[in-house]
């Protein structure tokens, strides 16, 4: 397939297509409005179903009946829609239903601003809803890659019976990008326990346990599928980090950033490496641990556009091993790599 | 004696950022004048809003003013109107914010006889967030999310709030602010919770037009209608061709405030025996 120039917000709308999702439930906010107004574009095109929900509340009630059915369902939304979403998204794990969400992070708290920030970390990665549920979380940091693991998500929720969430910030969202789109999916799993509405498909779809020993087991239940995502599902891209003294870490479009910062230390001479999570659930907590282990690095750097919440994963990850510093921006404003090679250098 | 105020009293600092042509500004001028009319304390003035456009509302106007969460204003407002009894309260949202996001919380309002002021302005489009449909968008209408044409019929808002039994149901037009200032004079005078839908374009997303569509469509309810009457209250929301300007419904019933202070603090003051100190009251309930 020949490359179409496209922003992030319709490439996950056409990577969800591709991935073979039957329903679209949305409501509009910046900067996430275009996946919905792609969204009711393309899904009638394919006998799918776009419906504007009446608030985020509702577009995740309706994501819930949905993805009791045998079809692939999804919702997207900005920062503070997510919030509105958070006690659906708690029912949806508890009842173990497959269903992608995608948050196309904007300032905050509150209304905030539109602009880009990553400070939905701690409310998606950590929970944000009540009780022990994780959410498998992908971080893009490209036009690429919000096609790509939208599409990832899907197979993932499916695979693990639980929501998948594709966190971007606004940058990567509004951004436009060459994308070439892969081949659609040929088979989606079955899904033996779905509505299907016939008499052999009697199910109760339901997030109560009464029974505190029951309840009990099925939390522990869900904290061994989380450690068997933690196993398997770990997605991450190191760049230049096998003989780094330096290592940056990052996410989403700061990705990117810290990219060119590695680049241009390395001209300088300075052994710097860029280690970037594609997955924030898992956390490529290992992946760090083998760094900190290194002889040869002496320090880690993170940024993010948030006051430092991934960084938390990070420390513990290093335990106390090697020096964590951090570099932070806010409501919207994005580090130049001249500022992050000057915080970089005071650092050492 | 303070001087009487004038509508460039109730100006806020900020300059309205609204397309030029749109309808909210029609509204705010005959708030400002409407205010004046009111001779309203702005310290005891409290303008809530949610978000959206129209919401900006609360930021232009010389009060004490909150620009809340989309589609809590109601909320909102009632919070403020139960702590504050002895203020104004005028709530002002838009069609998304009030009828899609918000409309849980309009029967509620309504019903408890809140006595606030609740403004829609009513575009028929979600305006702030570029364009996409509301509940009031005509059925087949093109829209940002509505490609292939609107698929609800449209809400009837005016409908709505008569079956919720506002005490006070009113429908106006940002092209007449005369009009506007009339009634919003008379929303923020009843007593109970006053609902008033604006006929407010948005120039931008629905077109330079509306404001020529819906004169053709607006009448005027004459002196002789008398708006205590449910039914004909009905007969005339239902008309959705010819789209009724004036007080629609206006029944007065006791409001939550007074509601409360007869039947729950009069009854709460009976079963202390009089007892207004906390450290007596609470050895009461010592088992
Ligand atoms: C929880 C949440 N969801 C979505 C939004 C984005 N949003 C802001 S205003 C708005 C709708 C605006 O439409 P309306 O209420 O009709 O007001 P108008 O701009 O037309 O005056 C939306 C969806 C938000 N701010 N918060
Ligand atoms: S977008 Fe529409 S509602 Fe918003 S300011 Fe412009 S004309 Fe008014
Ligand atoms: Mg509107």
């Amino acid at each position: 397939m020949s490359k179409v120039l496209i922003k992030g917000n319709e490439a996950v709308v056409r990577g969800a297509l591709l991935a073979g999702c039957k329903n679209f439930f949305g409501y509009p906010i910046t900067p996430a409005s275009e996946i919905a107004e792609a969204a009711a574009y393309y899904f009638p095109l394919l006998g799918g179903t776009f419906l504007q929900a009446e608030s985020e509340i509702g577009a995740i009630n309706m994501v819930y009946g949905a993805a009791s059915s045998p079809f692939r369902c999804m919702t997207a939304s900005s920062s503070p829609g997510i919030s509105l979403k958070m006690e659906g998204i708690s029912y949806i794990a508890g009842a173990e239903l497959p269903c992608v969400i995608i948050d196309i992070m904007r300032g905050g708290p509150g209304l905030g601003n539109i602009a880009p920030e990553q400070a939905d970390y701690n409310q998606i990665v950590k929970g944000g809803g009540h009780g022990n549920y994780r959410l498998i979380t992908l971080a893009p940091n490209s036009a690429q890659e919000m096609c790509d693991l939208t599409m990832l998500a899907f197979e993932l929720s499916d695979k693990y019976r639980n929501p998948a969430v594709v966190l971007a910030d606004g940058i990567i969202g509004q951004m436009m990008e060459p994308v070439e789109f892969p081949e659609p999916v040929q088979v989606i799993p079955e899904r033996p326990w779905a509505l299907k509405g016939s008499a052999d498909s009697h199910n109760l779809v339901c997030s109560i346990e009464l029974e505190p020993d029951r309840l009990e087991e099925h939390n522990r239940k869900l904290q061994e599928k989380y450690a068997g995502i933690s196993r398997q599902e770990i997605r991450c891209e190191t760049i230049h980090c096998e003989d780094a003294e330096h290592i940056f870490i990052g996410y989403g479009v700061v990705s990117r950033i810290l990219h060119s910062v590695v680049e241009s230390l390395r001209a300088e001479g300075i052994k710097a490496g860029l280690l970037r999570p594609i997955t924030l659930f898992p956390f490529p907590a290992p992946q760090i641990e083998h760094f900190a282990a290194s002889k040869k690095l002496r320090s880690f750097f993170v940024c993010e556009l948030s006051a430092g919440q991934m960084v938390d994963d990070v420390r513990l990850a290093v335990n106390g091993r090697k020096p964590v510093h951090l570099h932070t921006r806010m409501g919207g404003n994005v580090p130049s790599v001249k500022e992050i090679v000057e915080t970089f250098k005071a650092s050492l | 004696m303070n001087e009487a105020k004038k509508a460039a009293d109730y100006r806020s600092e900020l300059k309205p950022i609204w397309c030029p042509g749109c309808g909210d500004f029609g509204f705010l001028n005959a708030m400002y004048k409407a205010l004046e009319e009111l001779q309203l304390d702005p310290a005891n003035t409290v303008v809530c809003s949610g978000i959206g456009c129209s919401s900006r509302i609360s930021g232009y106007v010389k009060a004490y003013s909150f620009n809340g969460i989309h589609g809590r204003v109601l909320p909102f407002a009632s919070g403020v109107k139960m702590s504050r009894p002895e203020t104004t309260v005028i709530a002002v949202g838009g069609d998304g914010d009030g009828f899609s996001i918000g409309a849980g919380h309009i029967g509620h309002a309504a019903r408890k006889n809140i006595n606030i002021t609740y403004v829609v302005l009513d575009n028929n489009i979600y305006g702030l967030t570029k364009g996409q449909a509301s509940p009031t968008t005509p059925l087949g209408v093109r829209t940002k999310t509505t490609y292939y044409g609107n698929m609800g019929t449209t809400f009837n808002p005016v409908r709505m709030l008569i079956a919720y039994k506002a005490s006070f149901v009113a429908r106006t037009f940002s092209g007449d602010p005369k009009h506007i200032q009339k009634i919003l004079v008379e929303a923020v005078r009843h007593p109970g919770f006053a609902f008033i839908e604006v006929l407010s374009p948005c120039v931008t997303f629905r077109g330079q037009d509306q404001y020529k569509i819906l004169r053709e469509r607006v009448r005027y309810l004459d002196e002789s209608y008398n708006p205590e009457n449910e039914v004909e209250a009905f007969d005339i929301a239902n008309d959705e061709n010819m789209l009724a300007l004036g007080v629609i419904y206006k029944k007065i019933r006791p409001t939550y405030d007074e509601i409360i202070q007869q039947n729950v603090i009069s009854k709460a003051k009976a079963a202390s025996n009089g007892v207004a100190k906390i450290d007596k009251l609470l050895e009461q309930f010592q088992p």
